[in-house]
């Protein structure tokens, strides 16, 4: 069982031939194809986290934008809302104003058509009252 | 050894020949060929495999080439967990390919009926069941380490064995007696003992009786490779790192 012979040396020398021999047909190249195969990646997950923090900052640029865009909107809808009520408020003043006047023309339509019919209405008694009083007391001793 | 038990078996799956060696004679010594031709067949394998992973290398990986990247993930992550991530680079072939050499060693040796295959003396088995290659993997991991030590530190390297401080010089040198010692008998030993354990029960009971061992062979020859690459990051480490820094 424990008989030693060349076969120990030979194996040995064997064994290290196997390893110089698998060391180029296998280690070597599949150790840098794992390399290869892991920069490649690392290349690939950085390239991606570029690609990713340029879309963030992309979207947030872009959220800016809506943001900067909503606010001016909200501005020019509150101005136009101003404007509007300012018009509003501008031509209920002139309505109003004209309507004042109309009335107030017309008031004075009135009074002067009033004063007239009671100038004639005057005159109008005084000959009534004239003829009332040559019919009662004769025309002889009204004049 | 218990060959007389095969004559009760008429047709034999596993059979007991240890220290039975079909032997090749070189110059004035003799080598075991049953050994080299497992060997050879491992090294095949293994080959084999990584040309078909390496030969089309994609970026995204399929079939064979994700296999063996597995394999290599799994060797790497062993060599690191005991190296760190510093130094660990250049062990992976040595560390890996102990790894690779004894599990698919023992795989192949419980797997696949070699007994199917008749050899004049001896039979077909894991390599590692033989004690050459083991002591010839444990020597090479024991001078792995000295070589790790003698290029970070130069001589600087002695000084480990009287840090912290000289009365433990004797156990220090006897650890590297030890240690390429633990190491070849461990393997030794489960290889040997489980292919063993497995033989008598096929001889006593053919059928379904030895499947769970068979399966536990499986799982120790696997663990045995893990311990036995595992063991020899370990020392390289401790070569590098040196007694006194060990706590980083």
């Amino acid at each position: 069982m424990f008989d030693f012979d060349l076969t120990m040396p030979l194996m040995a020398v064997q064994f290290l031939l196997l390893t110089a021999l698998l060391n180029a047909v296998f280690y070597k190249p599949l150790t840098k194809v794992l390399d290869e195969r892991d920069a490649f990646i690392r290349g690939s997950q950085s390239s991606a986290k570029d690609n990713l923090a340029k879309a963030e900052s992309l979207v947030e640029e872009y959220e800016r934008q809506i943001a900067l865009a909503r606010k001016e909107s909200q501005s020019v809808v509150e101005k136009a809302q101003a404007e509007a009520r300012e018009i509003v408020s501008q031509k209920t003043a002139e309505a109003q104003s004209a309507a004042i006047a109309q009335k107030e023309k017309a008031a004075q339509e009135i009074q002067q058509q009033k004063e007239s019919a009671l100038s004639t209405l005057e005159q109008q008694v005084d000959s009534l009252s004239r003829q009332i009083l040559e019919k009662i007391l004769g025309a002889e001793l009204v004049k | 050894m218990l060959s007389s038990f095969t004559i009760l078996n008429s047709f034999t799956l596993a059979e007991l020949e240890v220290g039975e060696h079909f032997l090749w004679k070189i110059g004035n010594s003799t080598v075991h060929g049953q050994v080299f031709l497992m060997s050879w067949i491992v090294i095949g394998v293994l080959l084999i495999a990584s040309l078909a992973a390496t030969r089309n290398a994609q970026t995204i990986p399929g079939g064979i080439q994700n296999f063996m990247e597995y394999a290599l993930e799994f060797i790497r992550d062993l060599t690191r967990n005991q190296l760190g991530e510093k130094e660990y680079r250049p062990w992976v072939p040595f560390v890996g390919t102990l790894f690779l050499f004894i599990f698919v060693s023992n795989w192949g040796g419980a797997l696949i009926p070699w007994k199917l295959i008749k050899l004049p003396s001896g039979e077909l088995a894991a390599p590692t069941n033989d004690i050459n290659t083991t002591v010839a993997l444990a020597l090479l991991t024991s001078l792995a380490y000295f070589y790790a030590g003698f290029r970070k530190k130069g001589l600087g390297y002695f000084k480990k064995y009287i840090e912290p401080t000289p009365i433990l010089l004797p156990i220090a040198i006897l650890e590297d007696f030890t240690k390429p010692l633990s190491l070849s008998f461990r393997l030794f030993g489960n290889i040997l003992a489980d292919e063993l354990v497995v033989a008598v029960l096929v001889l006593l009971v053919p059928l379904f009786v030895p499947l769970p061992v068979m399966a536990l062979g499986l799982f120790t020859s696997a663990i045995q490779a893990l311990v036995f690459a595992t063991l020899a990051g370990a020392y390289i480490h401790e070569a590098l790192e040196g007694h006194g820094e060990e706590e980083h």
